[in-house]
């Protein structure tokens, strides 16, 4: 380690101008620039050094200083710090330079930093609306401090224009946003010339909810709900983030029994979403049998839930601090039976579906993500490790009691439909693994910490959590008297939703539920 | 082959194998509710629409189609689209963005039709009540029937509710 000079370094032997803000601490170092240096250092950063683009967003200083300051937020392989470039719109300048065409990664977050703050994004290849959808009026950027939470704006007339491809036999088939099956909100447009998919357009934000402005409403310490409902299957991934952003600015140090018991309901959540993802891969190739029996045992381990936390959505568990409530040693036994159980019982399951040749026929080679795309896409979590990305939050920036339960990343690189399956199959016995070994060995003691001290207004905690899809990141701004100054979530579905129009080209349309079955992405935690 | 016989064999029947709903489910029906509901006696097609939930209250919808729920055996059937449908099963407060499509969702639908707001969100918006891109609830923008509770309520109280429409007056 001591060899090989830290990116820290290596950015400042390149760039020797630059010199990191006060302590940063936390495993981040930041710098400040202005807008000329900006795109430079992060296209430097992005290329050479390798560093993913994890979170760009912007916050509004008022009513205490009149400025807007955006972040970009740059990760880097295990036992790297954070880098973080922040640079400062003051007063009424509402323009930035886009770092798009260099960092494809960006393109969604410059467009929401435009519709929710009314920055704009020079040099952006696409201006259209993202979250705002047309019916919004002009000039309404609902994040800005001067525009009250509960006020529902007026509608006016307008239309989204989507990328048309013109030619002999192209059509338009347009999906949703109510879709067939017991699916959220979302709208596809495919261009085809007969049956393969010439291009695919995701239009979303259908369930914007206005999650970051509630945030904004709340004490931090009362805003575990909220985040328990940013997206209902990730209940534990995003509660588990938003209280360690909290726990940092209220300096609660976690006992370490309550640490081990939010890696136990952490592993529980992804066992019950992945046996699920698993049977509805199978079910949209028409296989109906393997669907049944993951649906038999996610509904097993829904149940485990509830006899274990009063929720089949481990909801209500999660407290700054720790957790609300204690599980006991035969609680515990319980779960382990349980969970040997099933994985007794998926393993049987997992022969059944590896043996049969017409299910793997269908599923190679179906809907490919490359290395090259997911990685410029900055994509994550269970679709990046299916196409050779290698990151887990839970290996690269132990949280939670991964410190001391190493985890073993599963790693496929053919980035197919088959590939995004096998991930989640080993991820599973992986959980089971962990979960024995959180029974062997969990400490006792108490399960929540108290607060040391009140945080400073404008103090702020970044806190990254592998949640079943991926890696989740909160940034908790901390207000007036505990209030939350800003709160931006980061669903791993945010980065990933663009990658899927790349994957499903020249793939058939009813490949498509397939291939977007095996993304599995959040609807909801992507919209907000 | 025979290692998915075995495995069938080995697993038997999980039909019923959950805990009963604990809490009445919902709000005793309404005698015109009732009446209107009788038309679908032991046929019941229901088409789902998301308005902006977080996606648990779907989670639990689709538990219902799986082996222990089985919400087929009664009758109860899925549609894939809402000109097929019976009733209208609707979560989330309604977001600024979907209020459109749940109107043109609930006209497409042909008379007579139920619509039930299940989940706490779609009752009285939840959490997200008053925010500015919430519109909701659901009553605000359509006539509804049947309301179930819950945050999101457990498939055994849904399954109650649902089969609770088919009981005759």
């Amino acid at each position: 380690m001591t060899d090989v000079p830290s990116i820290a370094q290596q950015l400042q032997t390149a760039f020797p101008v630059l010199a990191p803000a006060s302590p940063s601490g936390n495993g981040m170092v930041q710098y400040r620039l202005d807008q000329a240096q900006l795109p430079e250092i992060a296209r430097h950063l992005h290329h050479q050094l390798h560093g993913r683009l994890a979170l760009l967003f912007s916050v509004d200083g008022r009513p205490f200083e009149e400025t807007h300051e955006l972040h970009y937020l740059f990760a880097f392989g295990t036992g790297q710090p954070w880098i973080l470039l922040t640079s400062k719109l003051a007063g009424q300048n509402r323009l930035f330079t886009s770092i798009t065409p260099s960092i494809h990664a960006a393109q969604w977050y410059e467009r929401e930093i435009r519709d929710l703050f009314g920055l704009i994004p020079q040099g952006h290849p696409d201006l259209r609306r993202l979250v705002r959808h047309e019916h919004w009026p002009k000039g309404t950027h609902p994040l800005e401090k001067t525009v009250p939470w509960n006020t529902v704006m007026e509608r006016q007339q307008g239309e989204y224009r989507f990328r048309h491809i013109e030619g002999e036999g192209v059509f338009e088939v347009p999906v949703g946003p109510i879709h067939a099956g017991i699916i959220e909100a979302g709208h596809f447009r495919f261009s085809v010339a007969g049956e393969p998919i010439m291009q695919l357009e995701v239009r979303h934000f259908w369930k914007h909810r206005g999650i970051e402005k509630l945030f904004e409403q709340q004490r931090l310490t009362a805003a575990v709900p909220l985040a328990e409902r940013v997206s209902g299957d990730t209940t534990v991934g995003h509660s588990l983030a938003y209280c360690q952003a909290v726990e940092t600015l209220l300096g609660i140090d976690v006992p370490r029994r309550a640490r081990y018991l939010r890696s136990l309901l952490l592993e529980l959540e992804r066992l019950h979403n992945h046996l699920g993802d698993v049977g509805g891969i199978c079910n949209d190739t028409a296989y109906a049998l393997p669907h049944a029996h993951c649906g038999r045992m996610k509904e097993r381990l829904m149940q485990l839930n509830d006899r274990l936390t009063g929720s089949r959505f481990l909801r209500g568990v999660m407290c700054a601090g720790g957790v609300t409530r204690d599980v006991s040693a035969g609680q515990i036994d319980d779960t382990v039976n349980e969970v040997n159980r099933i994985e007794a019982d998926f393993s049987e399951l997992e022969s059944i579906i590896v043996a049969n040749a017409s299910l793997t026929d269908r599923l190679e080679a179906t809907g490919v993500l490359t290395k090259r795309t997911a990685w410029d896409h900055g994509v994550m979590g269970v679709v990046g490790r299916a196409s050779g990305i290698d990151q887990d939050v839970r290996r690269d920036r132990p949280f939670a009691a991964y410190d001391e339960l190493p985890v073993n990343v599963a790693l496929y690189r053919y980035g197919d439909v088959r590939a995004r399956m096998r991930v989640r199959m080993d991820e599973i016995h992986e959980s089971i693994r962990l979960i024995r070994e959180i029974r062997r060995t969990i400490p006792t003691g108490p399960i929540a910490g108290e607060p040391a001290h009140q945080p400073q207004q404008g103090e702020w905690a970044l806190s990254a959590v592998e949640g079943w899809r991926g890696e989740i990141l909160y940034v908790v701004i901390a207000g007036e008297n505990g209030q939350i100054h800003r709160c931006k979530v980061r669903d791993p579905s945010f980065a990933n939703w663009p990658a899927i129009q790349w994957a499903v080209i020249g793939n058939i349309i009813p490949d498509f539920p397939l291939i977007n079955k095996s993304f599995n992405l959040s609807y909801a935690g992507n919209d907000l | 082959m025979f290692r998915i016989l075995k495995k069938s064999l080995k697993t038997g029947v999980v039909t019923g194998q959950h805990p009963q709903a604990i809490q009445p489910s919902s709000e005793p029906l309404a005698p015109e509710v009732r009446k209107k509901a009788s038309a679908f006696n032991r046929s019941l097609t229901i088409r789902e629409v998301d308005t902006g939930s977080c996606n648990a209250c779907e989670m639990e919808m689709n538990a219902l189609t799986n082996p222990v729920y089985d919400i087929e055996r009664f009758g109860i059937h899925i549609a894939a689209s809402p000109r097929h449908a019976d009733a209208l099963v609707v979560t989330g407060p309604v977001t600024v963005n979907m209020e459109k499509a749940l109107k043109d969702v609930h006209r497409q639908t042909p008379d007579p039709k139920l619509v039930i707001a299940l989940g706490d969100c779609a009752i009285n918006c939840g959490l997200f009540k008053g925010s500015y891109a919430v519109t909701g609830p659901v009553d605000r923008l359509i006539p509804v029937d049947i309301r179930i509770p819950g945050c999101p309520p457990r498939p055994a109280d849904i399954l109650k509710a649902l089969t609770d429409i088919q009981e005759r007056p």
